[in-house]
């Protein structure tokens, strides 16, 4: 493997004074008295979520009766926080005795975290039992060996999932192997307001023209909301996604570059600050759209034009457009980490939220606008009817044109690439 | 005698410091407030305010005004403790003792939560209550030993010696003499630092792993979501108790004649 | 010696994220980790990009801290008897850095009211008529931020120094004849800056760590040193995030040196007061 053992770094808690000041006194009981009370009751490593999954599904929701599940996600958007504590939480209590507190943390930083957690305390120091990934973070916890599993697929409600989607079975390019549950699905959309531009650019050439003949009133973010645009315009410029599909090559990769920054370089003199500065996440774009300093916003998700108007943080009216070259669409999945205090909790919790009870609230438009990742057809009466229905509002874009214009990830080399590039040759270089 | 201040001078500071509490205010109770709009359009929105009748924000926030208060207790003995410790002790030692506490306050962030990450994993204390109070205590207790050391560097040592020299031990004199003078003193040092823990993002939720949850940590979330209203909503719930403090402090040691 | 132990726990934690870090930026700890090598460290060493975001980071620090100081100073004088005012001075130190940022940004950005009240007046016909203080690479709206939330502490530890005596020495000083200009900078200003030096440094130095008023005020390039080092740390590329442990340890470096160089002179300085 070649790598070093886990540092083992211990806090000195003896520190030997003479003539102790009562304020040291206090500090070195402290630290020592806590090691004494801290000390976890049990006493083996948590069982592995392969392990516990390999045991039958009743005997797993027994284990996790009466238990609590920490569930690691991001925390950033009221709406969702209200589906989670208000909808699940409660129905995770009724149904199946187990407590669910959800806390934040970004999956990126939960990679740092639960090295660290490695390295100074063994298997033994987690406390989170679930958390919300996908694609790169989802590579990076594999080739770390921070994700527990196998055992998405021995979910129950495993079996109504969309397993014809591309998008849903491989997460970038990568097979999950069990080691995620797909959760949810979301696709790429411009956010514009009909008010101020009643008509919005419907391809790359025509959002060209729309920037020149606009200055200043476009831009992207930088971070993955504006690297999921820049990536979108790289497959629509260099002949579709099927060219970057198959893994990373260094090859394809510089061309569709070539192409991406040859047009950033057309259209940037005419970018929302002549593109010497980029805000700085999708919330500083959204409240730039609000405030009439740009005609564009973006997002991830489809539907965000849905709930964010709702929400009051986008202008009432605003509408979303796709662009006819295809925009990206991808999964988020749940996983479980290795030191899991509590994977059968974990397991549980996964298949309610595949259930379809929790898909379809999920996709409401006043409550997510989350697409589902389970096949419709594949559920009895009247489930298929209430997925159809649940985003009735005007701005919700039909479900046909969607899947049509959705382009699966590719590796995440490529995004990794695309990141530092645009980093170091546009945003460090201002025109 | 007051040294005359310019004519300009405090109305302009009261619109300096106060203005923007009062755009936090009004975006408080403005659903939507888009430009070129000067006053909110659509009038008054409780909304935001109502989502503080959460259970899960108000325990957030009693979180962080229990550990708040723990922090500033603490860190306020230690600090005035490891500056006591300093005072009569030659140069040499008082330099170092303040040039390390100045280093744990300036240290950058990422090697001060990092550290402190890996000792309360190593602890078992990630993730508890008690972990992030014990890193809290660190950055507290370094700006409480710097405060302490201003205070004692301005201190009348001319009574410890009387008291010495009629007989009294070291400890007679710092409960006798020393903490009645500190009085007032020692009430900021508590203050400023629950402030310091107040204020913590960081390392309550590399340290904390989630599971503690403090309101500044929603705060920072809400914000990043681009939900201003919520966030000025929250911003202000995370002022009002530090300010009052703040207030009553003042008025306290005002009423008892010493300055803050 | 043997009284100064105290204060070394206060540096333990500091001196083991120090050691991770060390072990971090050369592979032997982390995500990624894969064994010793120097890479990150001269990455981060030789691109032009650490240097221009540690110019700019310190180039801001530096001109807030100096805004700030300077106020405190002046404000501290015409303060030092009105305790109601002092409350009021000192509220911003109850206000979190964040919603500092989030006011800074509904007031001064295109957008804020202060563009809002000109566009009412005539002035301009759109935000981008009003001139760039967000995001812009002077970082403008940063230093208004950074001022007003550091000024209470400054002020507060301002007043504490004269309030030991400085003003009045200042007034005798005046009586004895010397011009209020000699006064002030001849009696007042030493000694207030003496008192003032470790709460200065302190601020300098926190300015140049903080992450949450220039992640919603800071341009995009140069990029504030905590926001490059926080970038590294959620490097898509796991070995690169090393490089974030590497800019840490930059950090550190420069606040020991500043630390180290406070400590230096305030030891030679009163040595040579006594």
């Amino acid at each position: 493997m070649g790598r070093c053992e886990p540092a083992r770094l211990r806090v000195p808690c003896g520190v030997h004074i003479r003539q102790p000041r009562p304020g040291v006194a206090v500090l070195v009981l402290a630290l020592c008295g806590s090691v004494a009370c801290g000390a976890p009751s049990d006493d083996g490593t948590p069982t592995t979520a392969a392990a516990v999954a390999a045991a039958p599904w009743a005997d797993v929701v027994a284990r996790a009766r009466g238990t609590t599940v920490i569930w690691r996600m991001w925390r950033g958007d009221p709406a969702i926080n209200r589906y989670v504590d208000g909808w699940v939480a409660p129905r995770m209590r009724s149904l199946y005795g187990v407590e669910v507190r959800a806390v934040e943390g970004q999956s990126a930083e939960l990679v740092n975290a639960l090295v660290t957690e490695r390295e100074a305390g063994g298997a033994r120091a987690g406390t989170t039992s679930l958390m919300w990934i996908n694609g790169e973070t989802f590579a990076q916890m594999r080739s770390e060996r921070l994700l527990s599993g196998p055992w998405a697929d021995r979910l129950p409600n495993a079996a109504t999932i969309d397993r014809q989607s591309p998008i849903i079975s491989r997460d970038f390019e990568q097979p999950t192997d069990g080691f995620e549950s797909p959760w949810g699905m979301v696709q790429f959309a411009l956010i514009y307001d009909p008010a101020r531009t009643p008509a919005p650019p419907h391809s790359i050439p025509a959002l060209a023209a729309w920037i020149r003949a606009h200055p200043g009133r476009f831009t992207h973010d930088q971070q993955f909301t504006g690297m999921t645009f820049l990536k979108t315009l790289m497959y629509g410029l260099t002949g579709g996604v099927e060219r970057f599909q198959g893994g990373f090559t260094d090859h394809r990769y510089r061309t569709g570059r070539e192409h991406l920054f040859a047009w950033l370089a057309s259209v940037r003199p005419s970018f929302w600050r002549q593109g010497t500065t980029y805000p700085p996440d999708v919330a500083a774009m959204h409240r730039l759209f609000a405030n009439r300093e740009i005609d564009f916003t973006m997002s991830n998700n489809q539907n965000e034009v849905v709930t964010k108007v709702r929400q009051g943080i986008l202008p009432a009216g605003s509408r979303a457009v796709l662009l006819d070259e295809g925009t990206i669409a991808n999964a988020h999945y749940v996983g479980i980490p290795f030191n899991a205090p509590n994977p059968a909790g974990a397991m549980v919790l996964a298949n309610f939220l595949l259930s379809p009870e929790a898909q379809v609230e999920k996709q409401r438009g006043d409550v997510w606008g989350d697409g589902t990742v389970l096949d419709p057809a594949l559920l009895p009466a009247p489930w298929p009817a209430r997925f159809a229905a649940a985003v009735a509002d005007a701005a919700a874009l039909p479900h046909d044109e969607l899947a049509r214009k959705a382009r699966p990830e590719v590796h995440p080399d490529y995004h990794a690439r695309l990141l530092d590039d645009w980093r170091h040759s546009i945003r460090q270089n201002a025109p | 005698m007051r040294p005359r201040s310019p004519r300009w001078f405090l109305p302009l500071l009261a619109v300096w410091i106060a203005a923007p509490i009062l755009m936090l205010g009004l975006r408080a109770v403005a659903r939507g407030w888009p430009f070129p709009g000067i006053v909110p359009v659509g009038g008054v929105d409780a909304g935001a305010w109502l989502g503080f009748a959460d259970v899960r924000l108000l325990s957030a926030l009693v979180m962080s005004m229990g550990l708040a208060l723990i922090t500033g207790a603490a860190s306020c003995g230690l600090g005035f403790g490891i500056a006591g410790a300093m005072v009569d002790t030659s140069r040499r030692s008082r330099t170092l003792a303040m040039a390390l506490a100045l280093f744990s306050v300036v240290a950058p962030p990422i090697a001060l939560a990092v550290g402190l990450q890996v000792a309360m994993v190593a602890l078992r204390l990630n993730g508890t209550v008690t972990g992030v109070w014990l890193a809290h205590l660190v950055p507290a207790t370094g700006y409480l030993t710097l405060f302490a050391a201003g205070v004692f560097g301005a201190f009348d040592f001319s009574l410890h010696d009387e008291a010495r020299t009629l007989g009294a031990t070291r400890w007679q004199v710092f409960t006798r003499v020393t903490l009645p003078l500190l009085g007032p003193r020692l009430a900021e040092g508590v203050l400023l630092g629950g402030l310091v823990s107040w204020g913590q993002v960081a390392l309550t939720a590399l340290v904390g792993g989630g599971v503690v949850r403090t309101l500044p940590v929603e705060l920072l979330a809400f914000v990043r979501a681009g939900d201003d209203q919520l966030g000025a909503a929250a911003a202000l719930v995370l002022t009002l108790p530090p300010g009052l403090a703040l207030g009553l402090l003042h008025a306290a040691t005002r009423r008892s004649g010493a300055a803050l | 010696m043997r009284r100064a132990l105290p204060a070394m726990l206060l540096i333990t934690p500091v001196a083991i994220g120090a050691a991770y870090s060390a072990a971090a930026a050369v592979g032997l700890a982390g995500p990624g980790a894969r064994g010793f090598t120097l890479r990150p460290t001269l990455a981060v060493l030789s691109a032009p990009a650490t240097w221009r975001s540690v110019a700019w980071t310190v180039a801001v620090g530096s001109v807030a801290t100096a805004i700030a100081v300077a106020l405190a100073c002046c404000a501290a004088r015409w303060l030092l008897r009105r305790a109601s005012w002092q409350r009021l001075a000192v509220l911003p130190m109850a206000v979190p850095h964040v919603a500092a940022a989030l006011a800074a940004l509904l007031l001064v950005s295109q957008s804020g009211l202060l563009s809002r009240l000109v566009y009412a007046a005539g002035l301009t016909q759109e935000p981008a008529g009003f001139p760039a203080l967000v995001y812009d690479a002077a970082g403008v709206g940063l230093v208004f931020a950074f001022v007003w939330k550091e000024f209470p502490y400054l002020v507060l530890t301002a007043i504490a120094v004269l309030a030991t005596g400085t003003n009045e020495l200042e007034e005798v000083a005046r009586t004895l004849g010397a011009t209020p200009r000699q006064a002030f900078w001849r009696v007042t200003w030493p000694s207030l800056w003496r008192g003032m030096a470790p709460a200065v440094l302190a601020t300098f130095a926190y300015l140049v760590g903080q992450y949450e008023m220039p992640a919603l005020l800071a341009p995009s390039d140069p990029l504030a040193l905590s926001l490059l080092t926080y970038e590294r740390s959620v490097d898509p590329v796991l070995a690169r995030r090393a490089e974030a442990h590497v800019l840490g340890l930059l950090a550190l470096v420069l606040t020991a040196a500043v630390v180290l160089a406070h400590a230096r002179w305030s030891y030679g300085g009163e040595e040579g007061r006594s």
